[in-house]
């Protein structure tokens, strides 16, 4: 194996790149909801906004502590005075730098977007919702489309940031992007289903579309999971072996246990059963148990992903 | 850009007395660590942030007619200035930057200790100051060689198995130091970053290496690992699209009464 050098980034960032993409996911739900739903989605579209923001605003404190120089946080989005020749394709505008290959940087500005389009969104909503204001859609209608892409892209850039190091199984795992985006949309829309479940009969309907949409992004979270075993597989032999840290090794509890049975096949077998064959009649009970299935499994599946890099 | 300069380490005349390393702590006025137990008479087994040269001495053992052969392999190792930089790539601040002699320098004015770099070198350079909480690595005495004067670890090796000069000339110097070696019958000796049309587009500090580049810890064909970035975007902007679709086809109204009507 190579010499390399470990980041050794704490758990705290894991958490970061576990609510960032919580908050992408469930803002991109309500955005949907919001565009395709009824009227009476619009509470998915309230809880999807609200959440997505609330989520978000932890994480970048998370980042700016781990720093080795906290006060220098703006230097991700601009310096005072820029160096020349800072990478491919870099745009240097003013104080200001953009870096197309470094994920982090292009992260940063996401994050940026991203916080702003979901604070007007979920501006726009208390406004409208107090009587405050009306007819805010067309703001809405404009920040949450940009907001819903600058989500997905929050929820995806740290397994992007991953995917570009020289770590072994992360430099080879090259749908880590995809993985963490799936993770993101899964979770977001659990966490939703799970404030849903918490309201009465009147949000059933909302609900069992929450839970199908939550369903189908499990199944694809699957499908997303083998192609990045399958990818780093194909890398050489010191980095592909890091797989049997995950799969037999000391981390393979976590990973059966958590990413695969809690996360992906307990929640599956839940929503087939409660929606294919009893069209989500049950109780509370069943979504509440699915939900927090997919929360855990979410959060085990990016902190086997995120240890096994760094062990 | 000025012409590019270059180191080129020749591994076949290191005798290991390690004097790179002092010279490059004296000027570059990094303190001294306590030494690493690694199993050989390596004291590193890797660069800190007060260490950007070091020797490594692998013991490898050969078998020639029934007995062990014992065979020292000596590496003055340091950061590579690749021509294609992943520690530059990945840096958000900007602080990495390429110098106009090449080579791959780090501001500490603009550095804010994120660590990607870290993570990003191939050839685990970078390194983390707690102290500073920055990030440090080899120079390339930049604060001598704007100066005209050559690096602190290539002026001090007696044996001149470090040499510092300008790229194009030590290539062709590394290329006929191969050639002799080959025809002195050392057919292992091979030539590591020299070529600009290799990995990474080439290194500014290159070796002659006595074995596989493997045996000396080094990446056998090192990768820019931002290099397939679009490609791996390519994948999850499809996942996102699949995602959404998924939330689509859930939400949207079926006229079989599960939601109320617009």
């Amino acid at each position: 194996m190579p010499n390399l050098q470990s980041p050794h980034w704490p758990l705290l960032i894991e958490l970061y790149f576990f609510l960032v993409g919580l908050a992408g996911g469930a803002f991109m739900a309500a955005g949907i909801a919001d565009i395709f739903g009824s009227k009476r989605d619009r509470v998915v579209t309230r809880i999807g906004s609200y959440l997505a923001l609330l989520a978000l605003l932890p994480g970048p404190l998370f980042l700016i502590i781990d720093l080795g120089v906290p006060s220098r946080f703006l230097h991700m989005l601009m310096v005072p005075k820029a160096s020349t020749n800072i990478g491919m394709s870099a745009i240097t505008i003013g104080p200001f730098h953009i870096k197309p290959y470094s994920p982090m940087n292009l992260g940063a500005w996401a994050l940026l977007g991203f916080g702003v389009c979901a604070f007007i969104v979920a501006l726009s909503l208390y406004l409208e919702d107090s009587g405050r204001a009306r007819e805010l859609g067309p703001v809405r209608g404009a920040f949450g489309a940009i907001g819903v892409l600058l989500g997905f892209f929050v929820a995806g850039y740290p397994g992007q940031l991953l995917a570009a190091t020289a770590q072994p199984f992360w430099t080879n795992a090259r749908p880590l992007g995809a993985l963490f985006i799936i993770v993101g949309a899964s979770t977001g829309m659990a966490t939703i289903a799970l404030i849903l479940s918490l309201r009465g009969a009147e949000v059933s309907g909302s609900l069992a579309k929450v839970r199908r949409a939550y369903t189908i992004a499990v199944a694809i979270q699957a499908l997303t999971l083998i192609a990045v075993f399958m990818a780093v597989a194909r890398g050489p032999a010191w980095s592909a072996s890091r797989s049997a840290m995950l799969t037999s090794g000391s981390y393979s509890l976590v990973f059966w246990g958590g990413a695969v049975a809690i996360g992906l096949l307990a929640p599956l077998i839940l929503e087939v059963r409660d929606g294919f064959f009893q069209g989500y009649r049950q109780g509370r009970g069943s979504v509440v148990l699915a939900s927090v299935l997919i929360l855990v499994g979410g959060f085990l599946t990016k902190y086997v992903i995120f240890t096994v890099g760094q062990a | 850009m000025a012409r590019t300069l270059a180191m080129f380490t020749d591994t076949s005349v290191c005798i290991g007395c390690r004097a790179c390393e002092v010279a490059c702590k004296q000027w570059n006025q990094l303190p001294a660590e306590e030494p690493q137990w690694t199993g050989s008479y390596q004291t590193r087994s890797h660069f800190t942030d007060k260490t950007w040269r070091h020797v490594k001495f692998i013991e490898k053992i050969e078998k020639k007619d029934e007995r062990n052969e014992p065979k020292w392999l000596l590496m003055s190792d340091v950061c590579k200035h690749c021509n294609n930089a992943g520690c530059l790539e990945a840096c958000p601040t900007g602080a990495i930057y390429r110098t106009p002699f090449g080579t791959v320098d780090i501001s500490q004015d603009i550095c804010n200790g994120c660590r990607y770099c870290v993570s990003a070198c191939p050839f685990g350079v970078v390194a983390f100051n707690h102290g500073t909480g920055r990030v440090n690595k080899c120079t390339f005495c930049v604060d001598r060689t704007s100066e005209g004067m050559q690096t602190a670890c290539a002026k001090t090796c007696p044996t001149k198995s470090i040499e510092f000069g300008y790229r194009d000339e030590l290539a062709k110097k590394a290329k006929k130091r191969l050639a002799d070696l080959h025809r002195q019958g050392v057919k292992e000796a091979n030539l590591y970053g020299e070529d600009e049309n290799g990995p990474l587009g080439g290194l500014n500090a290159f070796f002659l290496l006595l074995d596989k580049p493997e045996v000396y810890g080094l990446p056998a064909d090192p990768q820019l690992p931002q290099k397939p970035i679009f490609k791996d975007a390519g994948l999850s902007a499809g996942t996102a699209i699949l995602a959404g679709l998924g939330a689509i086809v859930a939400f949207r109204e079926r006229g079989n009464g599960g939601g109320g009507e617009e």
